[in-house]
């Protein structure tokens, strides 16, 4: 491999040792292993190089952005430092962690607690539910090219959110997980473990935001100018377990400042009957890496793969993703929307492996991309992997813009240029948004789809 | 690939060496070998001194010996590139490799001329009678060079230039050398690297303007000899509004060794001017056959791609189209069939260079046994360009539980002017349709055929007839015992 | 013999018996419709004497003209002269109906013999402006995005190009308007004479109106329970269904 100068950041950047030790000092009060786990993966951070042009998992990548200098393990902040909207659904429980540390909650209604089911910090399930953290916290490994970046999030990963649903129980509401950046150079590393036991169903919701530390004199204006604090590097996971005929809904809006460097990595793996859906939208970030990973492990498993992408300005989304299969009878269906404005560019690399005796799998793989500039730029590299002969597999990709009709359609009836254009890409997004039953849900995703078109 | 004249008498007589079991008749056809001395030999392995040699056998003036030179060079400092590529490669031993082996550098104008040991070789797989049914010209290459190259002279006359590129580097340097290089730079890859060092034989093609050679010109390339590396070097340029068909085929025997194939091929399509490529790769299964071919198309210019591999061990081609003058339409069909311990790695690129150019690519791919085919695909439309369009359609069949397929496709698009789309698929021949061909009397072996033959059809359709046939041919033989 | 004789069959799908002792003989000439609710076990005897893989047959036999086909495989089965219309026909994607009938009739020669080319299409079109289908069709794809009448038409023009002796006619009827059922029972009416004999398989009584049946069966848990002429069918048709699972459920017990 040659040796090129594809990013001008040191291995290790502002994630020295002395950072880990320091952040170590922190945990300490967490189990051994688990100290242990974090020890291996900074040496594993330390010793693995940046990603260079010629590493597949990383093509049309833009690696000469990619710096890990410049930031810092975030410290503590309170709530009430932080400028935000609405929290959650109604009723429905929620965790509030800002720069890794829980800042505020809203407990599970007690009937819900009293079948089982567990909404708590990660670092009080250590101590509850250790066994059950053990065995599925970032069980999974990075196999889509940020390995490097997944040790970095487990090295330092502070605390999240985990959610466990015993066997039989259904929880209506979704629950929430806000999961803040707070301040300039902050680096946040979130995390939401997701376990769902047999015949069990769940649907959690993920929130990525950026925050500046509150003006001190009340000035609580909304909206970009005070929320924007500059710079910010996350670097975040989830893992989904979904157990025997379970039924999990992931849903994660992604809404970092403009400035952000972010990285996040899905595992899901979803065993005999079960379902999940997972559902992306994108829309913050200067560089943001996406890594999405489901493992169909047994017979009826069935996985559905879903992201909404808004990018415009300079932003780059680059989303790497890999359906296995590997059990006969599992089926998995990924649908990735991006809509380019002005500069933007998206990167979308899926694969589909089918293993020697998953027949009748049944897999579908579709990128489309929405073209709104003469300046964006859409990357399309959808795989398959196909080693079974019994299967219907099939993966298709589509780079197109407006249809000049639609757009003249919209005109003549008085609507303006730039409201046509929000409209159309809305009408785009619609066969994934439309998947959101919970209209609390729809309407936050909607509304942080409509600010990208007040920033442009 | 060219149909023989007569099949049965040639496979009584084939070698009775061969041991893959899964190898139709197909492949026997080519597997033979004469005896043939050779006056030119440039040993095994390959340094400055192989390369040397070769220049001063071939009496090339200095530019060449530099340029080939330079590209040795090159090819060292470049690693295989199995990061993304098979790492059935690294089983090639360039050392091991015969670079250059010939009874001389001039090829003969009538077969009368050609030397006995050479000669009998291309009529056993009947190559003079195929040029007197339907072909413009001929050239027939054996190891490093062409041992005969005709072209009817009702086309000479027309201005046609059509010889082997060895003889076209001496007497036509001035169209020669202000393409040669220029559609696939030396340092494309590692193989179009090695192949710059060492090229030899080939075929050189100038169309004048508005000529339309109506039947095709062909060439065959024969591998003969053990241990061997044939690396020919293709120009082919059709000048403002002309027109060609050019048709390869190729065989070699099969020897327990690796042999190793490496050509470049460069085609220039100017002004209006429409090339057809046609390649039906059949070499034997010990054949690692690393090719690399691009063509440049000018405004209104139309290169298509026929790209047919059946043969070879792993095989690594992806036909590109540079479209470069507006309108200008870069095609590319291709058919693959990996049998047990085959790779067919291949694919297609089209790089959109000017506004409201137009690709296609559409492949088809079988794998059957063990065998495994991959498509690589690459569409690159780069900014400010408006009106472009390209279509991808990748469908592959699995016939048995254990083949393989893989699709890898890249796509870029900048702008809101064009549009892409790519579609590819995997399926099977199901139960139930074998079933009903059978209840209306056909084995099942007929009706494994007649499904592949199908799934292929809109594609072969697309072919000269005399291909077409052979083509069908081939995939019947190649399905014979993959059922049941 | 000249007769299809279908001798105490069973018929089991995996381990679950489907054809229970089913007796029936059909001689040249005549054509014998079996009537059924669904479930009973109809189809499952088409396809068994065809060949399907997917259907073992337990104990019995069939004879065609007094040789045994079941050690036959399936295309060897439809060369001794059985042919079945299929209830859904198989799509073929890239392969004409031209050269497919081609290939099947050339299957039916002697090693080294080859089909007259124009003798075939000359029979061929004849055969298809008979049964109103469109010349063009010829270079379609088998069945590929046919319509329900379209896959039908084609089950028929295939059975009179390949001339079998006995047709198995598996739900001909179903997905058909009144239209398309007329054109393709006159289709078979022109096929019916001395050297063949037709098994019509089928739900409803209406296809029998317009392919009257010489014998009329009942098919009721795998065996034919009841057999008469072409007014049991009527009679069927007006007491439904039911009657028969009322008067036969009892004999069963």
């Amino acid at each position: 491999m040659s040796a090129q100068t594809s990013s001008n950041t040191s291995v290790s950047g502002s994630f020295t040792r002395e950072a880990f030790e320091a952040h170590l000092a922190q945990v300490s009060h967490l189990p051994a292993w688990w100290l242990d786990r974090k020890r291996a993966a900074y040496e594993r951070f330390a010793s693995l190089p940046m990603p260079v042009r010629s590493d597949e998992f990383w093509r049309f990548s833009n690696l000469s952005r990619l710096t890990l200098d410049g930031f810092a393990p975030a410290a503590p902040v309170d709530f009430k430092d932080i400028v935000h909207e609405s929290v959650g659904v109604s009723g429905a429980g929620h965790l509030v962690l800002a720069n890794g540390r829980l800042v505020a909650s809203e407990p599970l209604k007690a009937e819900i607690t009293a079948r089982g089911v567990v909404f708590d910090t990660i670092q009080n399930a250590f101590a509850k539910h250790g066994d059950l953290v053990r065995e599925h916290l970032l069980a999974q490994p990075a196999r889509l090219g940020s390995e490097k970046f997944a040790a970095l999030h487990e090295a330092f990963l502070e605390d999240g959110a985990f959610i466990y649903v015993p066997k039989g129980v259904e929880v209506e509401l979704p629950v929430a997980v806000f999961h803040y950046a707070v301040g300039a150079g902050a680096a946040v590393f979130p995390h939401t473990l997701v376990i769902a036991g047999e015949n069990s169903k769940i649907t959690v919701s993920d929130f990525f935001r950026s925050a500046a530390p509150k003006p001190g004199e009340g000035g609580s204006s909304r909206g970009p100018e005070t929320r924007d604090p500059g710079p910010q590097f996350a670097c975040g996971g989830n893992d989904l377990y979904a157990g025997h005929g379970s039924q999990v809904e992931y849903i994660a809006m992604q809404d970092w400042s403009r400035d952000t460097l972010s990285f996040q990595f899905n595992a899901t793996v979803a065993r005999r009957d079960a379902r999940v859906l997972s559902l992306n939208l994108h829309s913050g970030g200067r560089q943001s890496r996406h890594e999405s990973f489901s493992q169909l492990q047994a017979p009826g498993a069935h996985s559905e793969m879903l992201a909404l992408t808004i990018a415009h300005g300079d932003q780059e989304f680059d989303q790497r993703t890999l359906q296995i299969h590997q059990a006969p009878n599992t089926s998995s269906n990924l649908l990735y929307k991006n809509a380019l404005l002005e500069t933007s560019r998206t990167i979308f690399s899926g694969l589909i492996i089918v293993d020697p005796d998953a027949q009748k799998t049944d897999a579908y793989q579709s990128n489309r991309n929405l073209i709104l500039s003469d300046d964006a730029e859409a990357n399309s590299l959808p795989g398959l992997e196909i080693q079974a002969n019994d299967v219907r597999c099939t993966h298709g990709a589509t780079s197109s813009r407006i249809p000049a009709e639609q757009e003249f359609y919209l005109r003549s009836r008085g609507i303006n240029p730039a409201l046509a254009k929000e409209l159309i890409v809305f009408g785009f997004f619609e066969e994934i948004i439309g998947k959101i039953t919970n209209s609390e849900l729809h309407d936050q995703l909607a509304a942080i789809i409509r600010r990208k078109f007040k920033e442009q | 690939m060219i149909p023989p004249n007569n099949p049965e008498a040639l496979i009584a007589n084939v070698d009775e060496t061969a041991t893959n079991p899964v190898e139709g008749i197909d492949q026997e056809v080519g597997n033979f070998q004469y005896d043939v001395k050779y006056d030119f030999d440039a040993g095994s392995g390959l340094t400055a001194d192989t390369v040397n040699y070769i220049s001063q056998v071939k009496k090339e003036p200095e530019w060449i010996r530099e340029f080939r030179q330079k590209a040795l060079k090159v090819f060292e400092s470049k690693p295989l590139p199995t990061h993304w590529a098979s790492n059935d490669l690294e089983n090639i031993d360039f050392n091991k490799i015969r670079y250059y082996l010939s009874q001389g550098q001039k090829s003969k104008r009538s077969w009368d001329d050609v030397p006995d040991d050479i000669k009998k070789t291309f009529e056993r797989l009947g190559i003079p009678e195929q040029e007197r049914k339907f072909l413009a010209g001929v050239e027939a290459q054996f190891d490093s060079e062409a041992a005969y190259s005709n072209i009817k002279e009702a086309v000479s006359k027309q201005g046609v230039i059509f010889m082997s590129s060895t003889e076209a580097l001496m007497e036509h340097p001035e169209i020669f050398r202000k393409w040669f290089g220029k559609v696939i730079p030396t340092g494309d890859n590692k193989f179009s690297a090695l192949n710059s060092a060492v090229f030899s034989g080939g075929s050189f093609i100038y169309i004048p303007p508005g000529v339309k050679v109506s039947h095709p010109l062909q060439a065959y390339f024969r591998i003969n000899a053990e241990n061997f590396g044939q690396f020919e070097r293709t120009l082919i340029i059709a000048d403002e509004g002309a027109e060609v068909t050019y048709m390869e085929g190729c065989t070699a025997p099969k020897f327990s060794t690796a042999t190793l194939h490496s050509a470049v091929v460069e085609l220039v399509a100017m002004k209006g001017a429409k090339i057809q490529y046609i390649t039906v790769q059949n070499w034997s299964a010990n054949v690692f056959n690393l090719v690399t071919k691009r063509g440049l198309a000018h405004e209104d210019a139309t290169i298509k791609w026929i790209d047919c591999n059946i043969g070879s061990r792993l095989t690594m081609k992806y036909p590109g189209v540079v479209l470069k003058g507006e309108r200008a339409r870069g095609e590319v069909l291709s058919i693959a069939l990996a049998n047990d311990g085959q790779h067919q790695d291949t694919g297609a690129k089209m790089v959109h260079a000017a506004n409201n150019t137009t690709s296609n690519i559409i492949a088809k791919s079988i794998s059957v046994g063990q065998g495994r085919s991959t498509y690589r695909g690459l569409v690159h439309i780069p900014k400010h360009l408006t009106g472009c369009k390209s279509n991808t359609e990748c469908d592959a069949l699995l016939i048995n539980t254990n083949s393989r397929t893989d699709t890898y496709p890249a796509i870029t698009v900048k702008g809101d002017r064009n549009s892409v789309q790519h579609e590819a698929s995997v399926s099977k021949i199901s139960e139930e349709m074998i079933f009903y061909m059978q209840q209306r009397g056909l084995s099942e072996a007929e009706a494994m055929s007649l499904a592949v033959n199908g799934f292929v059809n809109d594609l072969v359709r697309e072919f000269p007839m005399e291909y077409s046939v052979e083509l069908k041919r081939l995939i019947d033989l190649e399905m014979e015992g993959s059922v049941g | 013999m000249q007769s299809l004789e279908i001798k105490d069959l069973n018929i089991s799908i995996g381990d679950k018996p489907i054809v229970n002792g089913f007796n029936l003989t059909v001689n040249r000439g005549e054509v014998h419709a079996v009537m059924g609710p669904n479930g009973t076990g109809k189809s499952t005897l088409a396809k068994a004497i065809a060949g399907h893989p997917d259907y073992t047959i337990t104990s019995g036999d069939v004879l065609v003209d007094g040789a045994s086909i079941l050690p036959m495989e399936p295309d060897e089965r439809a060369r001794a002269g059985v042919f079945l219309a299929f209830q859904y026909p198989s799509e073929i994607p890239g392969v004409s109906i031209a050269n497919f009938i081609r290939a099947a009739l050339q299957s039916r020669l002697p090693e080294g013999e080859e089909l007259e080319a124009t003798k075939y299409y000359k029979n061929l079109y004849a055969k298809m402006d008979a049964l109103k289908i469109d010349r063009k069709f010829t270079s379609r794809s088998v069945n590929d995005g046919f319509s329900g009448g379209e896959k039908k038409r084609c089950e028929i023009l295939q059975m009179a190009m390949l001339e079998p002796t006995y047709a198995i006619m598996d739900e001909t009827d179903s997905g058909l308007d009144i239209d398309a059922m007329k054109v393709v029972a006159e289709g078979v009416n022109a096929l019916r004479g001395p050297k063949l004999g037709i098994l019509l398989i089928t739900h409803y009584q209406r296809l029998l109106d317009y392919i009257v049946p010489d014998y009329v069966h009942v098919m009721w848990d795998g065996r034919i329970v009841k057999s008469g002429d072409k007014s049991l069918a009527l009679e069927l048709e007006a007491k439904g269904y039911d009657w028969v699972k009322k008067e036969f459920a009892t004999a069963n017990a």
